[in-house]
């Protein structure tokens, strides 16, 4: 057992010496997770969690009151967080700022849009159809589609007005509750009525909005998320090089000189899997104190981080060896590692949660050690108990036992030909 | 001029029979990136690309006005709509990743047809707090409502108006007068002519698709890592004393360094080439209609790479310390350009921010190819910034080498 510890630790002070090394076990996930807190806003005054106030440019050529109404709506206290507004005299120069990718969209009121709608006085037509028209950027999909719904909303309102206008008078004609002399007079009230009242006073479905309890500076920590993902993607670095230094102690001849000694080929083995799992752990130990002091993180239940953490270094460990096991040289150990290191990420969700991926792909994530794992942090971080990470925990040694185990096999079929 | 030109193309074939001397090379330079294009562009932000704003929805309601509303809101563009179970609900919606929760009732349908004033259906919409997506969502669930209930609340208004003139003497009086209401505004709104037209600039490719953003990302992220990887080879070089031989050959500095860019560069264009034709033809991606502006931005988009590379290489000391930080700076210089995530998801400070960076004029040239169907002319800014930093990072790393 001593030759054990006294190999696993030789090799975690040689790999923690290894100054190329600390920059893929450390510091490349630190920097990645600053990058995915930045450009998330993890790092923002927190007083918004969504997408930042989108930008559009309005148009309004209109001579009636509807293109000032729609105006007046989007520069509306109520959708001060969600638009930023400002106004351009030529559709050219709208469009152009679409181009130059300096707004999301650009709204075109037409002129006549009010007379399209409002029948004249005079004649009690309406003119002809004349859409707003919505400009929008390609580049910014989500602005342009927030700018859609608010003229979508504007124009709805507009038309269940004149909807409402054009059934009420037909029904009160039709029915003999008004007389000719008063229709004029009757439509006018309601028209004033129905427009000049922001509130929709016919709406049939009242949607009644509140915000959910909790204060987004007490809520969850997108860097919850991207701390130890980040430090479990590149653990898998980190059990590769020491899955290569097997395979290099064996090409340099440094094996045949330590199995001159009185240690058995198992006792090698073992060290230099002890010595993979507590450079792991130390790694991932590493980076969780770094961001607890540096981002303020709450992981949760210390226990029961603990548990995953040693969960997460067995089951690398043991993808570690396997894939020197299937490996031939060190340089194909490096290779397949660095393969498996980026397809593990992808599948187990490192960069966005693996529910987003659904079906085939979703599914394909549990035989990663990162959708485990990120299971056990998440359901900490959010406030989860030491009973939660159970299931991610025994997954983890299940699958540490069954890779291990076959990793075992393979290497004992190479030493027994060797 | 010839003899250079030769040395040149000697060292190009060299470098290039190292790198793919193993076969693994190519699950780096071809297999691990059409991957990643693959899952990525179906998967990010849900599938087919589908970065809507996601948010719950528990429908208590079996009827068809609940089934119609839900049609609206999975046609939206601003809302993904996910339907969930009235108990798991609360907690899906607690872990942060969904905007809003909305219920609809048991005997919504029923009352949205009854068109009693006193007694209108009521949906449930939860917001997160401070989170602008939730307004966003409230205005594309308001937008959707707004079309459902059209017809039920003119027919209803009707009523109110009629009910002021001369009140109904029977309840059935009141619910025939609003059949006949509703029959009326439903042929109406039938008839109701588009008054919005959405529009995007005439050259673009058909909005933004968020597989060939991935494509884009992708390829961007994969070149990238391996020109930076130019350091390693400059760091290699050195630590093997072959530069230094080399150098007692007469051959020039300026030819050495020349060589090992283009062969890099060589590469990498290839890599590119493939990597589009790949997303062409087999997975369809749409890579815009100027070949020449998508040629132009990916040869000074490697040109930039490789001279960082060269850059990077004057500082490193080991091959192994030149791989890891090409590596770590790779990814951190894509995900910040926006290869992997839009830069309009970006706060907006970050987003002005991140302009002091390569990747992100060249995302930019890209996007105006591949999504707004830009061509030379429309990305000459963007490929100006890039031949900018190749010649500042080329005059440091060249002012800086060490060639022993």
């Amino acid at each position: 057992m001593l030759k054990l510890l006294t190999i696993g630790w030789k090799d975690l002070i040689v790999t923690f010496r290894d100054r190329a090394a600390l920059i893929m076990m450390l510091a490349a996930p630190f920097v990645l997770t600053l990058g995915m807190g930045a450009v998330t806003g993890a790092f923002s005054d927190g007083s918004n969690n969504g997408i930042d106030p989108v930008p559009l440019v309005l148009v309004n050529e209109d001579e009636g009151e509807l293109g000032g109404f729609l105006l007046d709506v989007m520069q509306s206290e109520e959708l001060a967080d969600l638009l930023v507004v400002q106004t351009a005299v030529s559709t050219e120069t709208a469009r152009q700022q679409v181009d130059d990718d300096a707004v999301a969209a650009a709204v075109l009121v037409p002129t006549g849009f009010s007379a399209s709608i409002f029948p004249d006085r005079a004649t009690g037509q309406t003119g002809a159809t004349m859409p707003i028209e919505v400009y929008a950027n390609p580049g910014r999909p989500i602005g342009a589609s927030v700018v859609e719904a608010v003229v979508t909303e504007f124009v709805n309102r507009v038309e269940r007005n004149q909807l409402t206008m054009q059934v009420t008078m037909t029904q009160l004609a039709t029915n003999g509750l008004v007389e000719m002399d008063e229709m004029e007079e009757t439509a006018v009230a309601i028209g004033n009525d129905l427009f000049g009242n922001s509130q929709d006073a016919a709406a049939n479905i009242v949607i009644d909005t509140h915000t959910a309890s909790g204060s987004s500076d007490g809520g969850f920590n997108v860097l919850s998320f991207f701390a130890p993902s980040m430090a479990i993607f590149f653990l898998m670095y980190t059990v590769t090089i020491g899955a290569r230094s097997i395979l290099q102690e064996q090409e340099q001849g440094t094996l045949s000189r330590l199995l001159v000694s009185p240690t058995s080929l198992a006792q090698v083995l073992g060290g230099k899997v002890v010595g993979t799992f507590l450079t792991g752990v130390a790694q991932v130990t590493i980076l969780i104190v770094a961001t607890t002091l540096l981002f303020q993180l709450r992981w949760g239940n210390g226990l029961g981080v603990a548990l995953l953490i040693v969960a997460v270094a067995l089951a690398a460990t043991s993808w570690g060896l396997l894939v020197a096991s299937l490996s031939n040289t060190p340089g194909q150990v490096g290779s397949a590692g660095t393969a498996v290191m980026l397809l593990f990420g992808i599948l187990g969700g490192t960069f966005f949660p693996t529910a987003q991926m659904g079906g085939l792909l979703e599914a394909a994530g549990k035989i990663t050690p990162h959708a485990w794992a990120m299971d056990g942090f998440l359901s900490l971080a959010t406030g989860g108990t030491l009973a939660d990470v159970v299931t991610p925990v025994l997954a983890l040694l299940l699958m540490t036992a069954l890779v291990f185990g076959a990793a075992l096999l393979m290497l004992r079929r190479r030493w027994a030909v060797a | 001029m010839v003899m250079m030109m030769q040395k040149i193309w000697a060292m190009m074939w060299k470098d290039a029979r190292v790198r793919f001397s193993s076969r693994s090379e190519l699950l780096f330079f071809l297999v691990l990136p059409l991957l990643f294009t693959v899952i990525l562009g179906g998967a990010q932000f849900g599938g087919d690309g589908d970065n809507r704003i996601p948010v719950l929805v528990v429908n208590e309601d079996s009827g068809e006005m609940a089934d119609e509303l839900l049609a609206l809101l999975t046609a939206s563009k601003t809302v993904r709509p996910e339907l969930v179970a009235a108990a798991e609900a609360e907690t899906r919606f607690g872990d942060n990743e969904h905007a809003a929760l909305l219920r609809i009732p048991a005997g919504f349908g029923e009352r949205v047809a009854a068109g009693e004033p006193a007694e209108p259906a009521v949906l449930d919409l939860t917001q997160a707090p401070n989170n602008t997506n939730a307004i966003a969502a409230q205005q594309a669930i308001q937008a959707a409502v707004g079309s459902l209930g059209q017809a039920a609340a003119a027919a209803q208004s009707s009523v109110m108006v009629a009910e002021e003139k001369r009140p109904f003497t029977t309840p059935t009086e009141r619910a025939a007068y609003f059949a006949e209401g509703l029959a009326l505004a439903q042929t109406a709104v039938a008839e109701a002519p588009q008054r919005i037209a959405v529009t995007q600039p005439e050259a673009a490719t058909g909005g933004f698709d968020g597989a060939a953003h991935q494509a884009v990302g992708q390829l961007l992220t994969w070149v990238l890592i391996p020109l930076l990887g130019t350091s390693g080879y400059l760091a290699f070089e050195r630590a093997q004393g072959t530069l230094r031989r080399l150098l007692v050959t007469p051959t020039h500095t300026a030819t050495y360094l020349l060589g090992t860019v283009a062969s890099q560069l060589g590469l990498g264009l290839v890599q590119m080439t493939i990597l589009v034709l790949f997303g062409v033809y087999v997975l369809r991606v749409n890579w815009g209609h100027s070949v020449a502006g998508l040629a132009l931005m990916l040869f000074l988009f490697g040109l930039a790479a490789v001279a960082f590379g060269v850059m990077l290489g004057a500082f490193t000391k080991t091959e192994s310390q030149a791989n890891s930080l090409s590596i770590m700076m790779g990814m951190a210089l894509a995900l910040l350009g926006g290869a992997w995530i839009p830069l309009e998801v970006f706060p907006q400070g970050m987003q002005t921010a991140v302009h002091i960076l390569p990747t992100t004029w060249a995302m930019r040239g890209l996007s105006d190819i591949v999504l707004r169907g830009q061509g030379v002319a429309d990305v000459l800014l963007e490929g100006s910034v890039l031949l900018g930093f190749a010649l500042l990072f080329f005059t440091i790393g060249v002012w800086r080498f060490r060639y022993e």
